[in-house]
């Protein structure tokens, strides 16, 4: 009987740290709601009114803001998952639109099916592209790819912006942003009368394989190794862990890069500076709330979704400023760790 | 030499009551008494996990005993950490250097050294005058302006002996200074440390040289498995008697030596699995392993004894496929069995549920895949198999590797290892840490496997362990500073192999 019970404590601990972050997470908002003279109830009854009070909000704002967020958390785990602390997302998101957005808008004669498939690979090639100079310079100097990645990052948004200035620029050329991409290139609405684009199911899709991947093949086992313990993955003679590490990264970097192009090819028809607000910072969040499993990370994502889409209509209907889903979404990361920590400690405390 | 009894009436520089120091069920020092006396050089020897280094960082403040006393210079005390050591006037110099590589050698020394600087954060003046003044008492030759990472071994360890002499300084500890040091520079050294001595500083050689501390030390203590063994003045004993102490009587362990003259014959013939000639591994500077010459044969167990540090690691991973030689040839079996020194790091993944860990050595075999897909029901299978075969005490295949006993973790490494090494066995330090009965349990499940099977496999013994070396190994090699000294089978003692280990019976291995 005790032996179920811890059978069953077991099963549901990954579960229950995000469930006790997101809690406690919401009880120091809804207390700092308090004290700032809102009501918390009517704030996270705004909240969830604009993140699912309809289908059509649950479909074209909550799981249109999870899209970005569950590709790019995909990206992130992925990295994580080896070990490789790719902070550079943002970067590659960048990296991928702009590949995708050059390539569509220079080749508007192509077929739909031709189109799709070069965008898309082109949008991931560019956000490997971005992710290989952390890489080289990890296995060539030994630079700490935490810092190489985020310093990568300006250099995209940089490079956005003098694109979409100059070079990319639309034939207008009245704001800042380049040409709407060719009809062929957009991804169609799921469901008619919706926002919601097949981008939603390019990343569920996504997740799945991935899970498939690390789960059950031999080389997404080789990537766990990797990441848990680089000196058993050498000692095991099987396989040479610092190789898995950089096809990891590198694929880290092509996923991030979809999601960038999926964003224009989905939502916005155009690439322009502010395409991500963080999205590639966030899904850093996304990816560690899920614990970086691949399934969980469409849940996560879906929440981070839902805390964009319900903030907007916090401010509107609740009169709450939408920084304070910013200021949420930092707590809810804030707690996680709090949380990890806590478990950790108590685990140490039986042995 | 006598420097001691000059200062025969003051209180001793160091004083252990009864310390005892205990890392989990570990005894690491067991009711050690340990007395410097203020100008002597104390060798404080003991083979690896002896309780040496422990010893030392007790005194350092950097360990507190959990029974008995420490005194310093006559004093009870309490030391919370290394500052408070420092304060009391005890200084270590650390096995691994804790220099900052961009930094000079004069920041260096004046980085922790409390009068080196100006409120504001400049050298104070004239203290590089006395930084200098000071090196050139010491007779150590050092460059100030040469940065740290520049510099060679012997360099920074003169620096760092610096570094700890420059304030008023009553006990000296060097954990292991020759280890990394050319002959040359360990007579430098010696000179240095005798140097240091004469100044009053009561100085703690500790190492595993005899040689070296017979030649400076005027009083040594031995430690064996955290008991002091034997203690006194070096000139009231040999060579060898410090060896016998270091390393255990030899009680009846030849039993098998019989055996093998009786066998040997029959083997001159038996396959090769493994062998490695003129093997050069290691860092290009200084490599561990400087030229290695040897064959492992089926149905034998080469024992490879030595003190940890000597080339151990390199060997066995250049026979486990994993490093490759500088120079010299390897002829190793492709993905051997390999029971890797640290099985909590490298053996075995923590995070891991037992079948993963299992997976670990299984996953690119055939058998194993389902298509693109791992068989993840047979590997399960096969982890329930390897756990009722080798008695671990484990709730099942999903239990995570970290929460097994040292004992269970060894256990299943060896039948995973054994149950997929058909040629060669690479079997690092294997019952270390381990209780009584599970290391009897592993060295059984070693001798099975050499002997069984069809054909037997080889199977490498790499142990400072001499007991288990002399129980278990056929053919014994001793690693020496990066060479391999062989053991002819009249020296199968531990005193003649405790000669060789310890590098002071050069002679031993020549005859």
């Amino acid at each position: 009987m005790a032996q179920m019970g811890l059978r069953i404590a077991r099963a549901l601990q990954p579960v229950a740290q995000p469930v006790l972050a997101l809690a406690a997470t919401l009880a120091v908002a809804a207390a700092l709601l308090a004290l700032g003279g809102h009501s918390p109830a009517d704030a996270f009854g705004a909240l969830v009114q604009g993140a699912f009070g309809s289908w059509n909000r649950f479909l074209s704002f909550t799981l249109v803001q999870a899209t970005p967020l569950l590709l790019t958390g995909l990206a992130v785990a992925v990295a994580f998952r080896a070990g490789a602390w790719n902070i550079g997302a943002e970067g590659q998101l960048l990296a991928g639109a702009l590949a995708g957005v050059a390539l569509a808008i220079s080749w508007p004669e192509a077929s739909a099916l031709v189109l799709l498939a070069a965008t898309f690979a082109a949008a991931a090639a560019g956000g490997a592209a971005w992710a290989l100079v952390p890489i080289a310079m990890k296995t060539r100097m030994g630079v700490g790819e935490v810092i190489t990645t985020l310093l990568m990052n300006f250099v995209a948004l940089f490079l956005a912006q003098f694109l979409v200035q100059g070079p990319l620029r639309e034939s207008r050329g009245v704001f800042n942003m380049t040409d709407e991409i060719p009809a062929a290139a957009q991804l169609a609405p799921l469901f008619p009368g919706t926002r919601l684009h097949a981008g939603f199911l390019v990343g569920l899709l996504l997740a799945g394989g991935l899970w498939l991947y690390m789960s059950r093949t031999p080389g997404g086992f080789r990537v766990r190794v990797a990441g848990a313990s680089p000196r058993a993955a050498v000692a095991s003679g099987r396989f040479d862990p610092a190789r898995v590490v950089r096809w990891s990264f590198l694929a880290s970097g092509a996923i991030a890069g979809l999601a960038g192009w999926i964003q224009v090819a989905g939502v916005t028809g155009r690439m322009y500076e502010g395409l991500s607000p963080g999205w590639g910072y966030t899904a850093i969040a996304v990816a560690l709330l899920a614990r970086l499993h691949p399934g969980a990370i469409v849940i996560s994502a879906v929440v981070f979704g839902a805390l964009g889409a319900g903030g907007g209509a916090m401010q509107r209907d609740a009169g709450v400023p939408e920084a304070w889903v910013r200021g949420t979404e930092a707590l809810l990361i804030l707690a996680l760790l709090a949380v990890d920590r806590g478990f950790r400690a108590a685990s140490k405390g039986d042995s | 030499m006598n420097a001691a009894d000059a200062h025969g009436d003051a209180p001793p520089a160091a004083r252990l009551a009864g310390v005892t120091k205990r890392f989990g069920a570990v005894v690491a020092l067991d009711r050690v008494c340990f007395e410097l006396a203020p100008g002597e050089i104390h060798g404080l020897l003991g083979e690896n996990g002896a309780g040496k280094t422990t010893l030392a960082r007790v005194l350092a403040g950097l360990l507190s005993p959990d029974e008995g006393q420490v005194e310093i210079a006559g004093t009870s005390v309490r030391l919370r950490n290394a500052a408070d050591a420092r304060r009391l006037g005890v200084a270590m110099v650390h096995q691994h250097f804790s220099l900052v590589p961009r930094f000079t050698g004069f920041e260096n020394v004046a980085l922790f050294n409390e009068g080196a600087w100006t409120p504001r954060g400049r050298a104070t003046p004239g203290y590089r005058a006395h930084v200098e003044a000071r090196a050139a008492e010491l007779g150590l030759a050092v460059d100030l302006d040469m940065r740290a990472d520049q510099m060679s071994v012997g360099q920074r360890q003169r620096i760092e002996i610096l570094k700890a002499l420059m304030s008023e300084t009553r006990v000296l500890l060097l954990d292991e200074p020759t280890a990394v040091l050319a002959p040359k520079e360990v007579e430098r050294l010696l000179a240095v440390l005798r140097r240091v001595a004469r100044s009053g500083t009561g100085v703690v050689l500790v190492a595993h040289k005899l040689d070296e501390v017979l030649s400076a030390a005027g009083r040594v203590t031995v430690l064996r498995r955290g008991k002091q063994v034997l203690a006194g003045p070096a000139r009231d004993f040999s060579a060898r008697e410090l060896a016998v102490a270091m390393v255990g009587e030899p009680v009846g362990r030849d039993r098998f030596s019989d055996k093998i003259s009786l066998e040997s014959d029959g083997r001159e013939s038996a396959d090769v699995v493994a062998s490695l000639t003129d093997v050069v591994a290691g860092s290009p500077e200084a490599p561990s392993l400087r030229g290695v010459t040897l064959a492992a044969r089926r149905g034998e167990i080469l024992g490879v004894a030595g003190v940890e540090g000597n080339g151990q690691r390199e060997l066995a991973a250049v026979l486990a496929g994993v490093l490759q030689p500088l120079s010299g040839v390897a002829r190793v079996p492709s993905k051997p069995g390999w029971m890797p020194l640290d099985r909590g790091e490298e053996g075995l993944v923590g995070d891991f549920p037992l079948d993963e860990n299992v997976a670990l050595a299984l996953h690119d075999e055939p058998a194993f895949r389902r298509g693109p897909w791992l068989d993840w029901s047979g590997i399960k299978k096969r982890t329930k198999a390897l756990l009722a075969d080798a008695d671990v005490a484990a709730p099942g295949p999903e239990a995570f590797a970290a929460t097994l006993s040292g004992g269970n973790q060894q256990r299943l490494l060896v039948a995973r290892e054994l149950d997929r090494s058909k040629e060669l066995l690479i079997a690092e330090s294997p019952t270390r840490g381990l209780d009584v009965k599970a290391a009897r349990a592993v060295r059984r499940r070693l001798v099975e496997f050499a002997r069984n099977g069809e054909p037997p496999p080889a199977v490498v013994l790499i142990s400072p362990d001499l007991d288990e070396i002399l129980e278990l190994a056929d053919r014994i090699l001793v690693l020496v500073r990066g060479r391999l000294l062989p053991v002819g089978p009249s020296d199968r003692s531990a005193t003649a192999i405790g000669a060789l280990m310890l590098a002071a019976g050069d002679a031993v291995g020549r005859r």
